[in-house]
C-alpha cells in the first residue's frame, strides 16, 4: 500500500482509547500540555502521612462544589485522620464526601473522559484506583423563547444547548416512565452525547433500532453543526428536502412523541428532531393545536397553497408571458404589454436575475447585525426595485411576481423546506424558460418523482398522501380537525398503539 | 446519474411525442388585436383589425389604436399581410369581438368561422356581430383612436345584465349552423360621421351559413323571447286610470308541437313572461292588475306572432323551437327532423303567452 493510500485508508476505533494502568503519573502524562488540567495535595485533616491528590480540569468542575464537597471534608473531617488506611476509600465512597455520587474507577480511560465531563478524581498513595466525584459546572444559557418558532398562544420555552436540560423540559411533560431516553457517544473528537428519545409502548421499536444503528455506524470528528447528523442520518442526503424535521419548542416535540416518532437531541445543538420525517410535518406549526380547528385549518390550506406559489408563479409567469400569451386574460395581458414595454430584457432574463437579486438581498440581510440586515433589506428591496422599475430596467410586473414568489416562500414553518423550495424554483423557472408550460409540466413531474421515492427511516416522504391501501391512514394532512376527532396516530409511521383517545 | 439520464431521455420522449416546443416571444414587443373586421374584397376578402388604445409604457401616455388592414385572396393571407404592417408582432390571441360585414354575410361565413376554429391564435370565443349598411372594416376603424373594443365589450357586459340585445360567440353560432342549419346574430349599425358609435340594428338571421335577412324592431324583441333571453324591456301601458310602466325581467318560451299521424300538424308555443312594476301612481288594485296583464300578453302575443311570421317567410328556426319541441316525440322527430326547414315555413303555430307580475 502506498504511502498516500495509507494515510487515507480508514482507521479502526482504538478501544479502550487510552489503554494502560491507572496512576497519578499516567493521568498527569495524559493531560500534559492542558493547562486547564489541575491537581491539588491535601492532607487528610492536616495529618502530612495521610495525602490525598485531588485532579480536575478547571472550567469543567464547579470551584464551590469541589470545595465544599470534597476538599473541605478531606481536610476537616477527624474520622479521615484516624481511620485505618485500608478503610479511607472506603469511607469517602460512602458518605465521608458530601458529593452526590461517587464511583470506584480502575481504568485510566474512563477517568480522563470523567474529568473532561467535570468530575474529579481523587487518589490516594499506594493505590491503583480513583474515586470519581461529579462536580461538574452548569453554566449554560437559560431556557428562553423560541426564536424560530414564536408562540403566540402556548409555551414560551425553547430548547437550549445542554442536552439534560432539553431532555428535562420533555421529562417534565411526559412524566410517564415509557418516556425512554438512550444515550450515544458520536464524534471521535468532540465525543457528543446524543440522545434517543421514544414512548415505549407507542413508538415504533424497528425505528428506534435503526435511528441507533445509524448513529452508531456515524465516524466523524465532531458533532458541531446539525447538518453533521442529519446528512449521516437520512436515507438521501442528496436531495434538498429535509427529511428529519426539528423543532425547537419542547411542546412540538412532545406532540411528536406522542404521535409515535422518535426524538433524537444532540448535546450543543439547541432543536431536536422527529423521526420518521413526511412531508406534512414541515407543514405544521406549534400553533396548529392551539387555535379554532377551523383556524387551523385555514391556515394549513394557506400554508400548502403558498408553497405551490412560492414553487410556480415565477416559471408560470414565464411560461404564460414568453410561450402562451393567449392564456392570459386580456386585461392583464394589456397590463403587461404597457409595463414590458421600454423593458430592455427578456422576460427569462427578468425573472431569473430578480429571483436571484432576491436570494442576494435575503442573504446579505441575514448574514449582517438585526438593524443593518433590516436597512439592506429596505434599501436592496424597496429603494433598489422602486428604481429599477422608474428607470425601466425591471418590468412592474416580474418584481411583483418575484415577490409574491419570495414572500409566500416565508410562509413556509420550516426554513429547510423553504430552502428545497427556492431551489426547485430556480429549477422550474429555467424549465419554464426552455419549454414554456411543457418544461413546467415535466419539472413538476420530476420533482413530484423525485418526492415520491424519498424515504426516512422506511417511511414514504409522500406518506399522508401516497400509503398504500394496507396501511392504515391517519387524519387529513390538509386540514385539522376537531381534536376529539382525531382518534388515531398515523399508520405510516408503524405505532405500536393507534388509538390516541378514548 | 443513471436516473437522471433515464428521466432525460423519457422528457425527449415526450417532446418528441408533442411536436416542438413553443416558441418564446416578448410580450412587450406585442400588438394584441381585440377586434377583428371581415369584408367581402374584389377576389378575396379585406381583414381589418384594431388593437384599442395601447398604453406606451407604465408612466406614459396612452397610443392611438392600431388599425391594421389587409385585403388577399384568403383569410390566412390577409392575416399574415397584417403581420407585416406593424413594427410589432400581431397577435391574434385577443381578438374577443369578430364583425362581419354584411356582404360577406350573404356570402355565407362558415369559412370564417372554419379559419377561426381551426387557427393556433384565434378561436370561437369572440363575440360575433354582422354589421349592417356598412362595411366590417369601417365598424372597426369607427371608434377612432379609442377602438370600437370597448364599445362592444359594454355591449355584451349589459347584454349578460339583460340591458341590451342578446350576444352570441362565434362558437355559438358554429354550433347552431351545424346543429339546427340557422342562427342568429346581433346586428350593429355605424351611427354618426366620424367618430360613428356602434349601435344595435337587430339580429341578422342565418339560413345554412348564409344571410337570409334581418329581424328588427318588434320582431327583434320577439325573437329574443323566443330564445329565452333575459329579454329585459320596458312596456308601457295605458290603463283606464293610469299609465304604467313595467319593466320585463325574464322570459321564457317552451314549444310543443304536435302531429297528426306522422306528420307535424301545430307548433304551440307557452312563453312565460316575468315583469315588474317600475312606474306608477297608485298602487294598482287586483282588477287593475288584471288589464296590466292582459295588455302586455296582447303586445308580448304580437311580438311573438311577429317574429315567427317572419322567420317562418325565412325557413329558419334559429331558435332551435323544433329541436326543442321534438324531445317531446323523439321517434316522430327524427322522421320529420330532416325537413324541417320546410316543415317550419308552413307548420300553424299557436302561441300563449303568461305574464306573471312580481
Amino acid at each position: 500500500m502506498s504511502r498516500q493510500s495509507e494515510a487515507n485508508a480508514p482507521h479502526p476505533r482504538q478501544e479502550p482509547r487510552i489503554p494502560g494502568p491507572l496512576s497519578l503519573a499516567r493521568l498527569e502524562e495524559v493531560f500534559s500540555d492542558c493547562v486547564d488540567f489541575s491537581k491539588r495535595e491535601v492532607y487528610l485533616h492536616g495529618d502530612a502521612n495521610r495525602k490525598a491528590v485531588v485532579c480536575y480540569v478547571d472550567g469543567q468542575a464547579r470551584s464551590e462544589r469541589l470545595n465544599d464537597y470534597v476538599l473541605r471534608p478531606l481536610a476537616q473531617d477527624p474520622m479521615l485522620a484516624t481511620a485505618p488506611e485500608s478503610q479511607l476509600f472506603d469511607l469517602m465512597e460512602r458518605g465521608a464526601l458530601y458529593a452526590h455520587g461517587a464511583n470506584r474507577e480502575t481504568e485510566l480511560d474512563k477517568v480522563v473522559f470523567a474529568l473532561i465531563g467535570g468530575s474529579c478524581a481523587l487518589f490516594l498513595e499506594g493505590r491503583d484506583d480513583a474515586l470519581i466525584f461529579p462536580v461538574a459546572t452548569e453554566e449554560k444559557r437559560s431556557v428562553g423563547e423560541p426564536e424560530n418558532e414564536p408562540a403566540l398562544k402556548g409555551a414560551r420555552d425553547s430548547f437550549v444547548e445542554s442536552l439534560r436540560t432539553n431532555t428535562s423540559l420533555i421529562r417534565r411533560r411526559l412524566r410517564a416512565p415509557e418516556l425512554k431516553i438512550r444515550e450515544h457517544i458520536v464524534g471521535r473528537q468532540s465525543l457528543t452525547p446524543v440522545d434517543v428519545l421514544w414512548l415505549d409502548g407507542i413508538a415504533d421499536p424497528d425505528t428506534v433500532a435503526q435511528l441507533e444503528r445509524r448513529l452508531e455506524a456515524i465516524d466523524i470528528d465532531g458533532v458541531e453543526a446539525a447538518g453533521n447528523l442529519e446528512e449521516y442520518l437520512v436515507d438521501a442526503a442528496r436531495s434538498p428536502f429535509p427529511l428529519m424535521p426539528y423543532t425547537q419548542r419542547p411542546d412540538r416535540f412532545c406532540q411528536g412523541l406522542l404521535e409515535g416518532r422518535v426524538g433524537l437531541f444532540a448535546d450543543g445543538i439547541p432543536l431536536g428532531w422527529l423521526l420518521p420525517g413526511t412531508i406534512d410535518q414541515f407543514f405544521k406549526t406549534g400553533q396548529d393545536r392551539a387555535y379554532h380547528w377551523l383556524v387551523a385549518s385555514a391556515l394549513s390550506v394557506i400554508r400548502w397553497m403558498c408553497c405551490l406559489i412560492t414553487l410556480l408563479v415565477p416559471g408560470l409567469y414565464i411560461a404564460l408571458v414568453t410561450f402562451h400569451p393567449e392564456a392570459i386574460p386580456p386585461k392583464l395581458a394589456l397590463s403587461i404589454v404597457a409595463a414590458k414595454r421600454e423593458v430592455p430584457f427578456s422576460t427569462i432574463f427578468e425573472v431569473l436575475i430578480m429571483l436571484l437579486a432576491f436570494e442576494v438581498i435575503q442573504e446579505a440581510g441575514l448574514r449582517l447585525p438585526g438593524p443593518i440586515g433590516a436597512t439592506v433589506s429596505i434599501l436592496g428591496g424597496l429603494v433598489v426595485g422602486n428604481a429599477a422599475v422608474d428607470a425601466h430596467i425591471v418590468s412592474p410586473a416580474v418584481l411583483i411576481a418575484v415577490a409574491i414568489a419570495g414572500v409566500a416562500g416565508y410562509t413556509q414553518p420550516s426554513q429547510d423546506f423553504g430552502n428545497a423550495l427556492r431551489l426547485w424554483r430556480f429549477l422550474l423557472a429555467i424549465l419554464a424558460s426552455l419549454g414554456g408550460l411543457t418544461g413546467l409540466a415535466l419539472g413538476c413531474a420530476a420533482l413530484i418523482y423525485h418526492l415520491a421515492e424519498l424515504e426516512s427511516f422506511g417511511v414514504p416522504y409522500l406518506a399522508p398522501f401516497t400509503t398504500g391501501t394496507r396501511v392504515p391512514r391517519g387524519h387529513p394532512s390538509l386540514f385539522r380537525l376537531p381534536l376529539p376527532d382525531m382518534k388515531w396516530r398515523d399508520g405510516p409511521i408503524k405505532t405500536q398503539n393507534r388509538r390516541n383517545q378514548r | 446519474m443513471k436516473k437522471g439520464c433515464i428521466l432525460l431521455l423519457a422528457a425527449c420522449l415526450l417532446l418528441a411525442g408533442c411536436g416542438q416546443l413553443p416558441s418564446a416571444r416578448e410580450m412587450g414587443d406585442m400588438a394584441l388585436l381585440r377586434t377583428m373586421g371581415i369584408d367581402v374584397a374584389p377576389g378575396g376578402v379585406t381583414v381589418t383589425g384594431s388593437t384599442g388604445p395601447r398604453a406606451k409604457g407604465i408612466q406614459a401616455e396612452d397610443e392611438p389604436a392600431l388599425v391594421l388592414s389587409a385585403a388577399r385572396e384568403s383569410l390566412s393571407g390577409a392575416c399574415l399581410a397584417m403581420q407585416g404592417q406593424s413594427d410589432s408582432y400581431v397577435f391574434f390571441g385577443y381578438v374577443d369581438q369578430l364583425l362581419i360585414g354584411g356582404e360577406l354575410a350573404e356570402q355565407g361565413i362558415r369559412p370564417v368561422l372554419d379559419y377561426f376554429a381551426r387557427d393556433v391564435e384565434l378561436g370561437l370565443g369572440a363575440q360575433l356581430w354582422l354589421v349592417q349598411g356598412a362595411a366590417a372594416g369601417e365598424a372597426v376603424a369607427a371608434g377612432g383612436d379609442e377602438g370600437v373594443d370597448s364599445r362592444l365589450e359594454t355591449l355584451r357586459n349589459d347584454s349578460e345584465m339583460g340591458i341590451a340585445a342578446l350576444t352570441r360567440t362565434a362558437g355559438e353560432v358554429y354550433t347552431d349552423l351545424l346543429e339546427l342549419g340557422s342562427s342568429f346574430v346581433p346586428a350593429l349599425s355605424p351611427v354618426g360621421d366620424e367618430t360613428a358609435v356602434l349601435t344595435e340594428r337587430g339580429y341578422g338571421i342565418l339560413r345554412g351559413d348564409a344571410l337570409a335577412g334581418f329581424l328588427e324592431g318588434e320582431a327583434a324583441k320577439g325573437l329574443e323571447l323566443l330564445a329565452g333571453g333575459p329579454a329585459a324591456d320596458i312596456l308601457v301601458e295605458e290603463l283606464s286610470d293610469q299609465k304604467v310602466s313595467v319593466k320585463i325581467t325574464s322570459a321564457h318560451t317552451q314549444s310543443r308541437l304536435e302531429f297528426q299521424g306522422d306528420t307535424p300538424f301545430v307548433l304551440k308555443l307557452t312563453c312565460k313572461v316575468e315583469a315588474r312594476l317600475s312606474e306608477y301612481r297608485r298602487r294598482l288594485e287586483q282588477e287593475g292588475l288584471e288589464q296590466l296583464k292582459a295588455g302586455l300578453e296582447a303586445r308580448e302575443q304580437a311580438r311573438l306572432a311577429l317574429a315567427m311570421e317572419q322567420l317562418q317567410a325565412l325557413g329558419t328556426d334559429c331558435a332551435g323551437l323544433g329541436a326543442k319541441a321534438g324531445m317531446f316525440h323523439p321517434a316522430k322527430w327524427q322522421a320529420v327532423r330532416e325537413d324541417w326547414p320546410e316543415w317550419f315555413g308552413r307548420v300553424p303555430v299557436e302561441i300563449q303567452v303568461e305574464v306573471k307580475i312580481l
